[in-house]
């Protein structure tokens, strides 16, 4: 469970997020117009920027929790996978999933590189293993955030934006594996891909004006989407299902 | 290149590289003999001992400290141009060392050349200085902390123009041997220290090997595994300046190798930045006596400073690097 009390966010002096409270018992998706605050929302939620209110995490203070805690509790995925070491494989850079559990100084344990493997068996890129991480495609990266998310064994995995740099066939592969993790972990979604949201079936917080609204069901229909978007809506166009 | 070819080529260049250091002593304007040497009452054996030997031992840990320092740096600020040299803390130690001369300070501080004291204070706060400004750059902006490098680089270089100016010829002369950089030592001291040090950095980073690979991506990236990032960023950066500090106050500036010997060694061995850094001290070690041994094989009138040689070597490179950065 994660309870944001009058959270309040900003940029320079400006509110991006203003007295947001909002309980999130489970899944949540959140969506909003470019620069409504969403990535700002789930960076709070890592406790990686400056915040004014109260964020909790099965009611514990975010901001007393060590970094080693926080990062057993909450994996967040980028939109992009960006490396500066070109020459890190697929398993090496799986592999830091497993930090917060290594003991300092000391090599990544048999069973850590046990868990990366059953990972990238399970999302099925285990043929990838030996291959830099900067040569793969924009799929098989997302895939391998996945990957080095899931090994991280977090309650709590914040999805930023999956399918923002996929095609439509990488978008479905996406999207099936994340309603999959929604059995065993808390999903948080953040997505322009209205087609995703609907899929995914979270309930939905929309971001205007700074302000937090949540939607527990009724937000996919037309007239919603048209006041909230302010363009028409026909039907969505890509069906997962 | 095949998978035998590649190995064999590896084998072959630290094969050269290690008959370099045991060549080296034997190289320079005096040639000696193996006989001479052990013969303690010959002059030979005073020039090897005292002289040869420390200086090859000098220019090795050098070379480790520069090269494990670029290394450091680029990763720690994810882009290959930033080194110490680049970023302009050689030059502050150059500055220092320029103010000492200049006030006369030939003498002994603490027991230390004060020219050495203030080459390292002048180091030591150009690191605080850039640490301190990084923090109104946005985490994306790391060309801008080149830049800011670079324009304390030429900031410190207008100051010494003015002790040139103000200087007379003799402490001029001084200062211009110093900013040419030089590896000649006498006597044991300066190489014993810069072996603890180069030691002291080469454990430092190992330890820190896996906090490092995570802050290669990003530091949001590496906090998020549980990286105290901002606290194993300043350590990193204080024990590797702490160690260019020491090694610029004695020698003077030695460029480019810290920018160099990094990219060589992802080229010799294209893996993953922890399986990169036992080799790159090893090899920087290897380089740095190497450029030396050639210098003073050079039959010239006196000896070529060896920064001038890292110089010309380094300057193509770094355009070079510019230039295939930009086509990626």
């Amino acid at each position: 469970m994660i309870e944001l009390k009058s959270l309040t966010c900003r940029y320079d002096d400006k509110p991006i997020l203003q007295d947001v409270n909002i309980k999130i018992m489970d899944h949540l998706s959140i969506l909003g117009a470019n620069g409504s605050g969403k990535s700002t929302l789930a960076k709070a939620i890592c406790n990686l920027i400056d915040f004014e209110g109260e964020i909790e995490i099965e009611s514990k203070n975010i901001k007393e929790l060590s970094l080693l805690d926080k990062a057993k509790n909450i994996s967040y995925i980028p939109a992009k996978l960006e490396v500066y070491d070109i020459y890190i494989t697929v398993e090496e850079f799986v592999l830091l999933g497993r930090f917060p559990y290594k003991k300092s100084f000391f090599e990544y344990s048999i069973k850590d590189k046990k868990i990366v493997e059953r990972t990238l068996e399970f999302l099925k890129i285990a043929h990838l293993r030996d291959h830099t991480v900067s040569s793969l495609s924009s799929g098989e990266q997302q895939l391998t955030l996945i990957a080095q998310a899931l090994t991280q064994q977090s309650k709590i995995i914040i999805f930023d934006e999956p399918t923002a740099n996929l095609d439509p066939h990488n978008s479905k592969i996406i999207a099936e594996h994340i309603k999959g993790l929604k059995d065993y972990h808390q999903i948080i979604l953040i997505t322009h891909d209205l087609n995703l949201a609907s899929y995914i079936k979270s309930p939905v917080v929309f971001i205007k004006e700074a302000k937090a609204k949540l939607y527990e069901d009724g937000f996919f229909n037309n007239s919603t989407l048209e006041e909230l978007y302010g363009v028409k809506f026909e039907s969505l166009a890509v069906k997962y299902e | 290149m095949n998978h035998w070819q590649l190995n064999m080529s590896k084998f072959i260049i630290w094969t050269l590289l290690f008959a370099v250091l045991i060549f080296s002593p034997f190289t320079g304007a005096v040639s000696l003999h193996v006989e001479d040497i052990f013969n303690q009452n010959h002059l030979s054996s005073t020039i090897f001992f005292d002289l040869r030997v420390p200086r090859v031992l000098f220019a090795f840990f050098a070379g480790i400290i520069l090269s494990l320092s670029g290394l450091l740096f680029q990763t720690l600020f994810r882009n290959a141009l930033m080194t110490p040299y680049t970023l302009g803390i050689s030059s502050g130690a150059v500055l220092g060392a320029g103010i000492a001369i200049k006030l006369g300070l030939g003498s002994l501080l603490f027991g230390i050349a004060a020219i050495s004291v203030f080459g390292f204070l002048g180091a030591m706060l150009t690191v605080f200085l850039l640490i301190y400004l990084s923090q109104f750059l946005r985490n994306s902006q790391q060309e801008s902390l080149l830049l800011l490098g670079i324009a304390l680089s030429l900031f410190y270089t207008s100051c010494l123009m003015i002790i040139f100016y103000l200087g007379d010829t003799m402490q001029n002369d001084m200062l211009i041997r110093f900013t040419m950089g030089s590896l000649s030592v006498i006597g044991w001291q300066n190489p014993i220290a810069l072996g603890v040090i180069a030691f002291l950095l080469l454990i430092t980073i190992y330890m820190y090997r896996f906090e490092l690979q995570l802050l290669s991506i990003s530091d949001e990236s590496a906090s998020l595994k549980g990286v105290n990032t901002k606290k194993i960023t300043l350590l990193l950066l204080m024990v590797s300046s702490f160690g260019i500090g020491t090694l610029v106050s004695i020698s003077g500036p030695i460029g480019f190798v810290g920018l160099i010997v990094p990219h060589i060694v992802s080229k010799i061995y294209p893996s993953t930045l922890n399986r990169r850094i036992i080799k790159t001290a090893l090899f920087g070690g290897l380089f740095l006596v190497l450029c030396d041994t050639i210098t003073r094989g050079l039959q010239t009138q006196s000896e070529l400073p060896i920064g001038i040689v890292t110089a010309l070597i380094g300057g193509p490179f770094f355009i070079y690097l510019i230039i295939s950065r930009s086509k990626r």
